[in-house]
């Protein structure tokens, strides 16, 4: 049939590697364990911990998954589509925001006591 | 694949998708499989990014994860251990699949089953951690409708993105118990083992996916 | 290294290894991607049945408001809910890729079957189970959502609206299974043209049909987990009382027990499914269409590579407009700048495709046959649609007409009436491949000319209303004072013509069903068609679809009225030599 061509370079690459990997995602995760256990904050936490993630991702695939050893035209068909969930990640993030300023416009107590008025001024009652 | 050396990537690029026939030269359980999980990081992600967007715009405050997720053994405090034992544990899995998949491709098949089973037990670990976790996050009074702790919305994301992820390993280790039954039992006798290595691709996945939650739920 | 791996290759396999070993396998539990496009066929215009019903009782009670009795407002939501979800769903995104895509891919290609049939066949169960799931709610308690295609949330899991209860949950089950068996179809439909095409066939010479359902699966694969997310959140909502898209809120004057979510974040994650889910459906069209306008114009499509990248462009755009649904939704208003931007630029591949379907018919030899008919009337429609979409693109004119009738009338047009007119082309046209049988012409024609006609009818006075003001899901309009009194005999309008329209597609049902029992068996190739499908030896292919020997593929699928050649096409899988042997008497005797 002929139909399906393999690549067999998968079977070479040495256990050593595997093994270095291996010790090495421990070691990131434990840096990133630390970053929460020393109680670093601000800008400098999340640039760690993004860091961080962004190393052992990039290992797992493509070591772990050999990602690396495929050639150029699977490496595009996995890593590009997810651009389109970084315009999504961009845009939630930007609505949050605006979610978060308009509740804090609309329940803020200056508008609350403002509502309020407007009752007392037009209750049935009066 | 000896011309693979001197063109460059993008030529090869071309090359794949003009070429009759078949664009990836990989099995197509192998393709079928990375496409799968391609559909499986947009879940994932999807889920994500709207735990971001609730955590954002949430009127309630966020609890600190640091703290709720803290263990005390042997008397000394210690901030989110279990999560960091989980993370090992996961780590130690796809390490012992990705020598599975050496193994099944140097035509070690005793050797790849032991791997593999070694991964799924690991993996059965990961759950029965999670359920642990789960049950003492209940016993503190966090419901996926309500939370003592603050924000309503991290108990109902809490639950749902690590339940979704628990459901991927419990899937994952039935998914490894069963291949390497059927290797035992011969069916793949006189073929390459591919899938071995696609069924590691599933499982890298959801590690792969753990290490986002790790960063975007417990660390954030 | 070639390594043959049999347990999933069976597509690749020799002919015997597809015969069925009896009468269950064949039709029922069947692994043939042509029974399985028939089931998916079948199931799905049995469920587009029951919303042609649907739609035609909410024109019922548009029409001729306080004549009958039996559709109270609440019945009146639920047919509006049901009637969208069944057309968007089930009917156009299964019967366009879980049957034309199905049919046509390894035929098209010259792939014996899919790359896994045992995969395809659970897909084709599991969208049947899809289907029962909604069905049922019509038989519960509450009936069925009455929430309105999008299932909005606060309101769709709120008591007040109708199906609140049962009903809801039922469609958001559905809708995840449905989900489960789109991927299975999906992962199949796009491994085999990426990995299984026969020789000589590059992804270059495909069809612009599979160039379609290939980049519009790929967009389900990456849509769909959008509202698979929104839809198990939403039933967290529902049925543990999360809050993840429900702020606090008061309900029939009761505080009920949500508190800090947001209603806007699912609209989002809906219309991030949503919009790639309107190509989902135009993609496989546009490509069907494509073929059906070539073969009868006897001509090559015009800018076959502009075709091809348009349809990659359409694609990749189509994940970066989904808030243009959201002008007036209470999102950040700076989007709409970005939004309306980009749905201005995805014109601008959908007009080249116009462009090139007119182009393609300049100066051909044009066939009024009844696919082309329908494929004619699809470039009508869709240009017609497609032009209201730029005006709704747009913030400024959005604003005023959003949720008006204009833009009932809008969406219907480019993703209703379009898709459809184009299933009816690919059903005329592909039917003699299918059941070895010519649809009866007369009945096609009378079939095409009341359905085309009453889509203007129907459609055209719906923009005027828009502009009028008349909202739409409203029960009756009552007397509302700011609505003109044409209004109502506008409508009542509307309704005959709408009546007429579904009674004349049982003049299709029929003119099917006569067909395959009274009609004759028609030659091979009626239409002259040079792509891969129709070189089979004999009409239905059997299993395995070749016989011994895989096609090759030697050019494009697209010429037709080929100078110098004996017949006026040359199929895909002729070479060069053997036109130079077939042409040589004519050209003497010229």
């Amino acid at each position: 049939m002929g139909i399906q061509t393999v690549d067999e370079s998968h079977e070479v690459s040495s256990l050593a590697k595997y093994f270095k990997v291996w010790i090495l995602l421990f070691v990131l995760s434990a840096f990133s364990y630390m970053v929460d256990l020393f109680q670093l904050q601000g800008y400098l936490r999340w640039t760690l911990v993004l860091m961080f993630m962004m190393l052992k991702a990039a290992f797992i695939l493509s070591v772990f998954m050999h990602l690396g050893l495929e050639r150029f035209a699977l490496k595009t068909l996995v890593l590009l589509p997810p651009g389109a969930i970084l315009v999504l990640i961009l845009f939630m993030a930007v609505e949050g925001q605006y979610t978060t300023q308009s509740r804090e416009f609309n329940f803020s107590q200056l508008w609350q006591q403002e509502i309020l008025d407007f009752k007392d001024h037009h209750s049935p009652s009066e | 694949m000896q011309s693979q050396s001197n063109t460059s990537s993008l030529q090869s690029l071309v090359d794949d998708w003009s070429a009759e026939k078949q664009a990836f030269q990989v099995p197509w359980g192998k393709l079928m499989m990375w496409i799968f999980l391609l559909s499986d990081t947009f879940i994932f992600s999807i889920f994500l990014t709207a735990y971001m967007n609730v955590r954002i715009s949430a009127t309630a405050p966020w609890p600190n994860t640091s703290e709720v997720f803290a263990l005390t053994i042997g008397g000394i405090h210690l901030p989110l251990i279990l999560i960091a034992i989980m993370t090992f544990v996961l780590i130690s899995s796809s390490g012992t699949m990705a020598l599975a998949v050496n193994y099944a491709y140097k035509n070690n098949k005793k050797l790849a089953v032991k791997l593999m089973l070694a991964t799924a037990f690991l993996g059965a670990m990961f759950v029965s951690m999670q359920a642990f976790e789960w049950s003492k996050l209940i016993s503190e009074g966090v419901r996926p409708w309500s939370n003592p702790l603050g924000a309503e919305q991290f108990g109902a994301c809490f639950f749902m993105i690590t339940g979704f992820h628990g459901v991927h390993v419990s899937a994952g280790v039935i998914y490894l118990c069963i291949v390497a039954a059927k290797i035992l039992a011969g069916h793949y006798d006189g073929r390459s083992l591919h899938i071995v290595e696609i069924t590691g691709l599933y499982w890298h996945f959801v590690d792969l996916v753990w290490v986002f939650i790790f960063a975007l739920f417990y660390l954030w | 290294m070639a390594i043959v791996d049999a347990g999933t290759a069976i597509a690749d396999q020799p002919a015997h290894m597809h015969e069925p070993t009896g009468w269950f396998t064949q039709y029922v539990w069947s692994q043939d991607h042509k029974v399985i496009a028939i089931q998916y066929g079948i199931t799905a215009i049995f469920v587009g049945l029951v919303a042609l019903v649907l739609s035609g009782l909410m024109r019922l009670q548009l029409g001729f408001p306080e004549t009958f009795h039996f559709i109270d407002p609440n019945a009146y939501l639920q047919f509006v809910t049901m009637h969208g979800m069944i057309m968007v769903i089930y009917l156009l995104t299964a019967l366009l890729l879980g049957g034309f895509g199905n049919y046509l891919i390894p035929l098209m290609l010259g792939a014996r079957d899919m790359v896994f049939p045992y995969m395809n066949m659970l897909s084709f169960w599991t969208y049947l189970l899809s289907v029962l799931i909604l069905l049922a709610s019509f038989f519960v308690t509450g009936g069925p959502t009455g929430a309105g295609w999008t299932l909005y949330p606060p309101q769709a899991i709120l008591d007040g609206t109708p199906g609140a209860d049962m009903g809801i949950i039922l469609m958001l089950m559905s809708l995840a299974v449905f989900i489960v068996a789109f991927t299975m179809g999906g992962l199949n439909y796009i491994t085999t043209i990426l990995q299984a095409r026969t020789h000589g066939m590059s992804l270059m010479r495909m069809p612009l049909a599979i160039w379609g359902i290939f980049v519009a699966t790929a967009l389900g694969l990456l849509a769909f987990p959008a509202l698979l997310v929104s839809a198990i959140m939403m039933t967290l909502d529902k049925l543990l009382g999360s809050s993840f898209f429900m702020p606090a809120i008061v309900s029939l004057g009761e505080k009920l027990d949500y508190a800090g979510g947001s209603p806007v974040l699912f609209q989002h994650l809906f219309w991030f499914f949503g919009h790639p889910e309107v190509y989902i459906v135009a993609l496989p069209a546009f490509g069907m269409v494509s073929e059906v306008l070539s073969v009868h114009a006897r001509k090559n499509i015009f800018g076959y590579r502009m075709m091809v990248w348009a349809i990659v462009a359409i694609g990749l755009l189509s994940f970066v407009v989904w808030a243009h649904h959201m002008y007036v939704s209470g999102m950040s208003p700076v989007f709409g700048y970005f939004f309306a931007t980009t749905t201005l630029i995805i014109a601008v591949p959908t007009a080249i495709k116009v462009y090139n379907w007119v182009l393609t018919l300049w100066r051909g030899n044009i066939h009024l046959t009844v696919p082309m008919l329908f494929a004619i009337g699809f470039i009508f429609t869709f240009t017609h649609g497609g032009l209201t979409g730029l005006f709704l693109g747009n913030v400024v004119i959005d604003l005023p007409l959003s949720d008006t009738y204009f833009v009932v009338g809008h969406f219907h047009m480019v993703m209703g009436v379009s898709p459809i007119m184009v299933l009816f082309a690919a059903i005329y046209h592909w039917f003699p491949l299918i059941s070895g049988k010519k649809l009866h012409d007369g009945m096609g024609k009378w079939h095409f000319w009341i359905t085309f006609l009453g889509t203007y009818a129907i459609y055209l006075p719906m923009h005027y209303l828009g502009f009028l003001g008349v909202p739409r899901r409203y029960y009756a309009m009552g007397d509302t004072g700011f609505t003109d009194t044409s209004v109502q005999s506008l409508n009542a309008g509307i309704t005959v013509s709408a009546l007429i329209v579904g009674v004349a597609q049982l003049i299709f049902i029929f003119n099917l069903i006569y067909t395959v029992r009274n009609g004759k068996k028609c030659e091979r190739n009626p239409w002259h068609a040079a792509s891969l499908e129709w070189q089979p030896a004999v009409y239905p292919p059997p299993h395995g679809n070749w016989g011994d020997k895989l096609p090759i593929v030697y050019r494009w699928a697209y010429d037709y009225s080929v100078p110098d050649v004996q017949q006026d096409y040359i199929p895909q899988n002729v070479p060069q030599d053997a036109i130079n042997e077939l042409s040589k008497p004519r050209g003497k005797s010229l």
